[in-house]
């Protein structure tokens, strides 16, 4: 069986088990229980100031009614952020690289933001429809384009996502492979190519963090439009 | 594309739901905060000249 380069994304399996189930019971891991204490060790006092002022960032611009999403949005960062740095790691498998997950995570949450607005304030939600000050002769055509770029935002929100990680996942290996294959032949190459791909790599841990605050700020967003 | 495999699509989304609903919420709501939010009030408040009691 020849082996492309895409094939790091293939959704892994062992003896039949899927791992995938592995690579999102495990993180959490990483976050345990705080005690009862006044003071925490020093993982948990980051974790807990993380959690804090990171919904605070969210919701300040968000109306009353929106935060009651909180723990839902910050839950969803948390997850986002670890599966997306951890994918980092040699040998370890990125589900948000699935585009199965992110579309299961985006297309539900802005299904609900949709469904409050219009269950809610119906008029307002539709009022977006149509940007303020538009010529009446364009109206017809904007709000189908509007239309259609409100159904695009889950679509959008899925894919960019996927797209920004499985692209930063390819280049690694891409640059890596370019840097391994070069050694014994042009060394000097090498050794570029290996501080390009340290370079990458500091990249690529931005854009993890990055890609999960932007899925989740835009899903608040969407929370403001249509609450 | 094998992310484009439709075959594991319906599971990844049922497990990764239960995940985040089941396991991540309880970790988030575990943290503390120790102060309460407080609500600021526009007005100064009133206070009334005092002096140091030296004697």
């Amino acid at each position: 069986m020849t082996l492309s380069f895409f094939d790091q994304f293939m959704s892994p399996t062992l003896l039949g088990i899927p791992l995938i189930a592995l690579a999102l019971t495990l993180p959490w891991v990483l976050f345990p229980q705080p005690s009862t204490r006044w003071m925490n060790n020093r993982l948990l006092t980051l974790q807990n100031w993380f959690i804090s002022r990171f919904t605070q960032q969210i919701f300040q611009p968000i109306n009353l009614p929106g935060h009651k999403w909180a723990l839902i949005l910050t839950s969803l960062m948390l997850f986002l952020i670890s599966l997306n740095m951890l994918g980092l790691l040699p040998y370890t498998f990125t589900p948000t690289t699935q585009l199965s997950l992110n579309m299961a995570l985006a297309v539900p949450l802005w299904l609900a933001t949709v469904i409050i607005g219009m269950r809610t304030q119906p008029t307002h939600a539709l009022g977006h429809l149509l940007p303020e000050g538009t010529p009446t002769l364009l109206i017809p055509v904007l709000i189908i384009i509007e239309t259609i770029s409100l159904f695009i935002r889950p679509l959008a929100l899925g894919v960019r996502l996927t797209a920004n990680l499985t692209a930063g996942h390819l280049l690694i290996q891409l640059i890596a492979t370019a840097a391994f294959v070069l050694l014994p032949i042009m060394p000097t190459t090498a050794i570029l190519t290996s501080i390009l791909l340290l370079l990458l790599t500091l990249l690529e841990v931005a854009v993890a963090m990055i890609q999960a605050y932007v899925f989740v700020l835009l899903l608040s967003l969407y929370l403001q439009e249509n609450v | 594309m094998p992310q484009l495999n439709p075959s594991p699509w319906f599971l990844i989304l049922v497990f990764s739901w239960i995940v985040f609903l089941t396991i991540l919420p309880p970790k988030v709501l575990a943290h503390t905060f120790p102060n309460e939010p407080v609500s600021h009030s526009k007005q100064k408040p009133q206070t009334e000249p005092w002096n140091w009691p030296w004697h």
